[in-house]
């Protein structure tokens, strides 16, 4: 019973982090078709705006967290504003170029910064035991926090004028824009929202991982897999998405070594793609 | 080649070139030898630092290369060239480890990188094109594969990951390879080679590689997937296997680019995940976006830019290197989209579009379909989408009159109906015969080959190549091609058989698209609205030319200009509401008042 226990919090552990760190991506991509390739970057920049704030400033841990979506947020706006806005029209892959140039901008103004092994934070809340065994209590915050994002996503999506607006620009640009919907604003907000969610996840995950400014690499591989099985739904799809490979890869993980979990969520993501090459949820009638 | 030779001969005569253009090759290949000779000889007196750098840039050129064809050639966008590159690199590093003790030689290992960069491009490519993924979808895969494989191999640093007697050995990744050396023969081999002779065997390695994708290149596979980059739904509807054609393409550059990882891996005596980061992954796109897709020497520009670029900044600012090809990738996409080499070439004007030179396959000259192999038909056919029951037992045989029109007012299921027929939509019950074989659960490029020739509403070409090379891709997969030069003449094209399809006027796109399929000899020809945005002029000869084709293949017309239907004088099928609501001749369909309240949306006052 308490194996049970801990394997279940072990698996739940990986499905949230695997929401923690898709969910901005899956809504730039699901809203604006738009490739992040700078998407593990802010993740970087929030595990780094916390551990910084934490650190040098001695805030508490919490509000770092809270602190970091508004510089992801900024920094993503900003980007959107002097670089993205200007290419919607061209070729996908050349926002997909564009965006993995500022990546890699990131990536070197980051180490410049704070070098390639900044020190990182402990892990706030201590331990719970059940049993003989032991876990972090701050799980919890990973799994409140990833379904509070889903949520508050959903919510945002299905009660406001912004969700409804972005959701109508998404399906029909052009009739969108035919019917006044100011597209250029609902894009900026959209990649910025996308951009702040990531850090936010960065944030969250900061306390349980090494936070350097390669960060973004060791996570954006399974974000983008998570975000590609997900299909067009991209709050529900995310969802079960996550929950396949969170629970394959954990399970393999747990039963054998990292190296196959993470092996293993691979060979499953390229096995569901060649049967649902537009993912889990495109045969799904409701679009979120 | 005289087309005198052989009466019937005329694919040659359409695919061979003019002896002026033979000599302008020949004096090319010329070029070329020499170029290759003066680099070698020059190669000898270069410093053993400046030889080592260009072996380097050597083995990234011939990875950049990779991706020229793949992408550039091709039109799949692939972020993984530099993981084949690597996995490339650590084959060589495994089996030279475990065979060199013994060999004494690393040809066998170099040959062996090539070897599983073509086996895992393969195995990746079946995967993406048979799943039938998009663009943006698969670059996004290629780049999470080579991230993964980035951190799998990074974490195999204990003593149980080994391959044989090569340690994968984590991050630090395997040290101590021996260089190239070729096995003992003849007195020569049998030692690794020095820096110079290195550099000699690079060059000529890669002149090799270079050569034989030029001469890919300016192949029948080089035509094709030129089509099917300009093109891939003409392709399809053509008859070719689109995902087999795209899956050979990425094989052959997973094949250069693992012999480069090879080569590298052989230049550095080591390999390590590195290969697999990040910005490796952007700095090939980078060494091609500056060089220019689709020009294979532009890949060599390419790298020598940008590597020497970035070695000058780091007299400046060392280790910036990231940064610096994250500056270049934003500049060249939103300055010079073409790349750099492109660009300047179009301000200068130099290069354009060349012919190319296809020699004709010997072919069995094939017989006019009977009269009685040109009938296509359905039975029962029903069709839903969600709980839309768009078609509802639609039965029809088409055939007994060569031609045949299908009309309906908007949702009738007249295009649901015709993607049946295509094969592009699968229907839910009911079957689909041609020419006597049941064709169903047949993909559209099967039905095609199957004597299936399909017309789209919008003009469906090859608008980057010239109307020859769109017919030659025509004629090149059937196995009843016509003379080119004779089907143009048909529909009244012959005299621009040089022009580039795009500069076409709409009318003339419409009417090469009718010859891309007439040269196939269909037997079925399936036109939707045909005289779609075309002047009246225009309208009257394209009715003229489906009379003049109406004896040699069924053709079905769907449309719903009324005049356009009248002018055909052929049997009509009324489909509305998802079944077949009248069949009949033009006038004794519109002399029925149910046909004309259904056309104008009024409850039927006819019992």
């Amino acid at each position: 019973m308490d194996a049970f226990v801990v394997i279940a919090v072990s698996v739940v552990t990986a499905i949230a982090t695997l929401i923690l760190i898709s969910a901005g991506l899956a809504v730039i991509f699901g809203l604006m078709r738009v490739v992040n390739m700078a998407h593990g970057e802010f993740l970087m920049v929030g595990a780094l705006t916390t551990t910084s704030l934490v650190l040098k400033l001695h805030v508490p841990w919490w509000l770092a967290m809270m602190a970091a979506p508004f510089v992801g947020g900024a920094i993503g706006g900003l980007m959107e504003i002097l670089l993205i806005s200007r290419i919607y029209q061209r070729h996908l892959v050349d926002t997909l170029l564009i965006t993995f140039g500022i990546s890699l901008i990131m990536f070197q103004l980051a180490v410049d910064i704070f070098g390639t092994t900044p020190p990182g934070i402990e892990t706030p809340l201590g331990a719970l035991t059940v049993g003989s065994y032991a876990f972090p209590a701050y799980t919890l915050v990973l799994l409140v926090s990833a379904v509070v994002m889903l949520l508050g996503l959903y919510l945002l999506f299905t009660r406001t004028k912004y969700g409804l607006l972005a959701r109508a620009t998404a399906q029909n640009p052009a009739m969108a824009l035919a019917l006044g919907v100011p597209a250029k604003r609902i894009n900026f907000i959209t990649f910025t929202l996308g951009c702040a969610l990531a850090s936010f996840g960065g944030a969250v995950l900061a306390p349980m991982i090494s936070v350097s400014p390669s960060l973004g690499q060791a996570f954006v591989g399974q974000a983008f897999m998570t975000v590609v099985i997900a299909g067009p739904a991209f709050i529900t799809g995310t969802l079960l998405s996550a929950i396949l490979l969170g629970g394959v890869s954990n399970g393999l993980s747990q039963g054998l070594t990292t190296l196959w979990g993470l092996t293993g969520l691979f060979a499953m993501a390229i096995i569901i793609l060649r049967f649902r090459p537009l993912g889990v949820s495109s045969s799904w009638k409701r679009g979120l | 080649m005289t087309a005198s030779m052989h009466g019937d001969d005329t694919l040659a005569r359409d695919m061979a070139l003019p002896v002026a253009i033979r000599s302008v090759q020949a004096r090319n290949l010329t070029v070329f030898i020499a170029a290759v000779v003066l680099l070698v000889a020059a190669a000898q007196f270069a410093s053993s630092t400046m030889a080592l750098k260009l072996i380097l840039w050597i083995s990234f050129s011939i990875c950049a290369l990779s991706l020229d064809f793949v992408w550039g050639k091709a039109g799949i966008f692939s972020f993984g060239q530099n993981a084949v590159f690597g996995l490339g690199g650590y084959a060589y590093a495994v089996i030279a480890l475990n065979f060199f003790p013994d060999s004494q030689e690393t040809v066998s290992a170099l040959l062996g990188a090539g070897l599983v960069g073509a086996l895992s491009s393969a195995l990746l490519g079946y995967f993406l094109f048979y799943g039938r993924l998009s663009d943006v979808y698969l670059s996004i895969v290629t780049l999470a594969v080579t991230l993964i494989i980035y951190t799998v191999l990074a974490s195999t640093a204990g003593p149980e990951y080994h391959i044989g007697e090569a340690l994968l050995g984590g991050f630090n990744g395997i040290p101590s390879l021996p260089g190239i050396a070729f096995p003992a023969l003849f007195g020569i081999g049998g030692t690794e080679l020095s820096i110079h002779q290195l550099l000699t065997f690079s060059i000529l390695f890669t002149a090799a590689i270079y050569f034989s994708l030029h001469l890919l290149v300016r192949s029948r596979f080089g035509l094709m997937i030129e089509g099917l980059r300009s093109n891939e739904l003409r392709m399809e509807l053509l008859g070719y296997d689109i995902r087999k054609l795209k899956l050979i393409a990425f094989t052959i550059g997973g094949l250069i680019a693992g012999l480069g990882g090879g080569l590298f891996a052989a230049w550095g005596t080591f390999v390590n995940p590195s290969v697999f980061s990040l910005a490796q992954a952007a700095t090939v796109v980078v060494w091609v976006m500056v060089g220019g897709r689709g020009s294979l020497l532009g890949a060599f520009i390419g790298v020598l830019i940008v590597q020497s670029a970035a070695d000058a900044a780091d007299l400046v600012i060392t280790e910036q290197t990231p940064l610096l090809v994250g500056l270049l990738l934003v500049g060249v996409v939103m300055l010079m989209p073409d790349g750099i080499v492109p660009t300047l070439a179009r301000w200068m004007k130099v290069g354009g579009h060349r012919p190319r030179e296809l020699r004709a396959r010997l072919r069995e000259q094939g017989h006019a379909g009977a009269a009685a192999d040109r009938r296509l038909s359905v039975a029962d056919i029903a069709k839903h989408f969600g709980g839309v029951h768009v078609l509802r037992g639609i039965t029809a045989a088409f055939g007994d009159h060569p031609i045949h029109a299908i009309i309906g007012p908007n949702g009738a299921g007249k295009s649901t109906f015709f993607n049946i027929l295509t094969g592009r939509h699968r229907p839910d019950h009911g079957r689909v015969v041609l020419n006597g074989s049941d064709v169903s659960r047949v993909p559209t490029f099967q039905r095609c080959r199957q004597g299936l020739g399909i017309k789209m509403q919008v003009p469906c070409i090859f608008a980057d190549l010239t109307v020859r090379e769109n017919m030659q891709l025509a004629a090149l997969i059937s196995k009843d091609a016509q003379d080119i030069h004779q089907t143009l003449q048909r529909v009244g094209l012959s005299q621009r058989a040089d022009e580039v399809a795009r500069n076409l006027s709409h009318g003339e796109q419409q009417w090469l698209e009718i010859a891309l399929l007439l040269v196939q000899n269909p037997s079925v020809l399936l036109l939707d609205e045909p005289g779609a945005g075309m002047s009246e002029e225009d309208k009257r000869q394209t009715i003229a030319l489906i009379h003049s084709l109406s004896s040699q293949h069924t053709l079905i017309v769907v449309e719903h200009d009324m005049e356009f239907i009248r002018a055909l004088s052929a049997p009509v099928l009324m489909l509305h509401q998802g079944i077949v609501f009248r069949a009949g001749t033009f006038d004794e369909l519109v002399r029925d008042d149910a046909v004309i309240d259904a056309y104008l949306g009024r409850r039927s006052h006819a019992a």
